[in-house]
């Protein structure tokens, strides 16, 4: 009893630690990577693959969702697939937001990022079966959140005001950079969860884990609805 | 092991706790540190708020920080990096003002002017423009309206100014 717990402690303990250290990041990006995408222009190739990859690895919205997605996946076939739609998701957005101008209030739509992980805590706990007799369809539902996590990615980036002077190449190194963030926050993800899986812990414990993402979704929310509100 | 669907009373449950600890943890913690935004004074209490000051650069602070014995105010203002701000008094014609500000070492372009009451037309009379980090001073309101500074902060960081007034004007504050 005793030792099935710890993996699971261990597992919270690692998601607090994620949220808490990267918490005061304002919408992802910090100062000085604030300067230095304001002092340079042209292209820098690796620099935006790191911001990309930095800004997913530490992005706790993305990785609550990603959690929440891979929770009852436990085939590598089935994670490559929806990770794959998330992946086309976020990339559409990303692209289109940032060459088309798309102007989105980055507060509203990290809001609607909050409310991805609650839906998907939803999801896994069977509440769409419960209250409504069938499930949407999961890998439709993990595309549509894909693109509106890539709007907001798309927001991180037009906060910059990047010059027109290297932006595509730019962006793709950022887009880049995202999927290489999301590769490495996804290993230690299904590294942890597919041991724990093999536990007891973790069907004892399934409905309380994914009550607590809804949780996490619902702070991110409240964090974000409050901003719209007052800038 | 595949998903299963948890019963109606747990699923309830479930969401019902999922939302009590997210709104207990925001008011309690998250609002307090990103927001400064403190009902409950825990966010105070554990030092939380401290963090929303230091998360505020972008956003131009001013406040009151003494009255001397000669009755002079002494007003601290914030400058967040690329910006620029105003800040006013309310003066009545022929008043007078004694100022002295200073920054924190940074030269910031600015703008001493008055703008005549009730006017719509944008209209307003400089009375000194330049780039400096430090200046003493005195002016008679020609008319009645809001007088002050307009400084611009070029620097990638936020710049301090200390100002110190003294005569006849009400604070009207940034703008």
């Amino acid at each position: 009893m005793h030792n099935n717990i710890k993996p699971f402690a261990a597992f919270l303990l690692g998601l607090l630690l994620v949220s808490m250290s990267f918490g005061v990041l304002a919408h992802g990006v910090d100062d000085n990577t604030r300067v230095f995408l304001e002092q340079n222009s042209g292209m820098q190739f690796i620099p935006f693959i790191y911001i990309g990859a930095k800004h997913m690895f530490t992005g706790y919205d993305h990785i609550l969702f990603l959690v929440g997605v891979i929770f009852f996946l436990y085939r590598s076939r089935d994670v490559l697939l929806y990770v794959s739609m998330f992946t086309v998701g976020h990339s559409i957005t990303l692209l289109w937001g940032v060459l088309g101008d798309i102007q989105v209030n980055p507060y509203l739509i990290d809001a609607i990022i909050g409310f991805s992980v609650v839906y998907k805590g939803f999801d896994n706990l069977g509440g769409f079966k419960r209250v409504f007799g069938r499930q949407p369809n999961t890998k439709l539902a993990v595309l549509i959140f894909g693109l509106f996590h890539g709007f907001g990615l798309a927001t991180k980036l037009q906060e910059f005001e990047l010059a027109p002077d290297g932006l595509v190449a730019n962006m793709i190194a950022f887009n880049i950079g995202v999927e290489l963030g999301q590769f490495m926050a996804l290993a230690f993800i299904v590294i942890v969860i597919n041991f724990w899986r093999k536990l007891p812990s973790f069907e004892r414990f399934s409905t309380v884990t994914n009550t607590m993402l809804m949780s996490a979704g619902f702070m991110l929310i409240g964090l974000q609805l409050t901003g719209y509100y007052l800038y | 092991m595949t998903q299963h669907i948890v019963s109606t009373k747990t699923l309830v449950k479930s969401t019902i706790a999922a939302t009590i600890i997210a709104a207990v943890v925001m008011v309690c913690f998250i609002l307090p540190a990103e927001y400064n935004i403190d009902p409950t004074h825990i966010g105070h209490e554990l030092g939380l708020t401290a963090l929303a000051h230091l998360d505020d650069e972008s956003i131009p602070v001013a406040k009151d920080t003494a009255i001397t014995d000669q009755g002079q105010q002494v007003i601290e203002v914030m400058v967040p990096a690329g910006t620029g701000i105003e800040y006013k008094f309310q003066m009545n014609q022929y008043d007078k003002m004694t100022y002295e500000w200073l920054t924190d070492g940074e030269p910031l372009y600015f703008d001493l002017h008055g703008e005549p009451e009730g006017d719509t037309t944008g209209y307003f009379e400089s009375y000194a423009i330049a780039t400096l980090s430090e200046m003493k001073g005195s002016f008679t309101s020609p008319f009645t309206g809001s007088h002050g500074w307009y400084w611009k902060n070029t620097n990638n960081k936020p710049v301090s100014i200390q100002l110190i007034v003294s005569g006849q004007y009400t604070a009207i504050g940034l703008k």
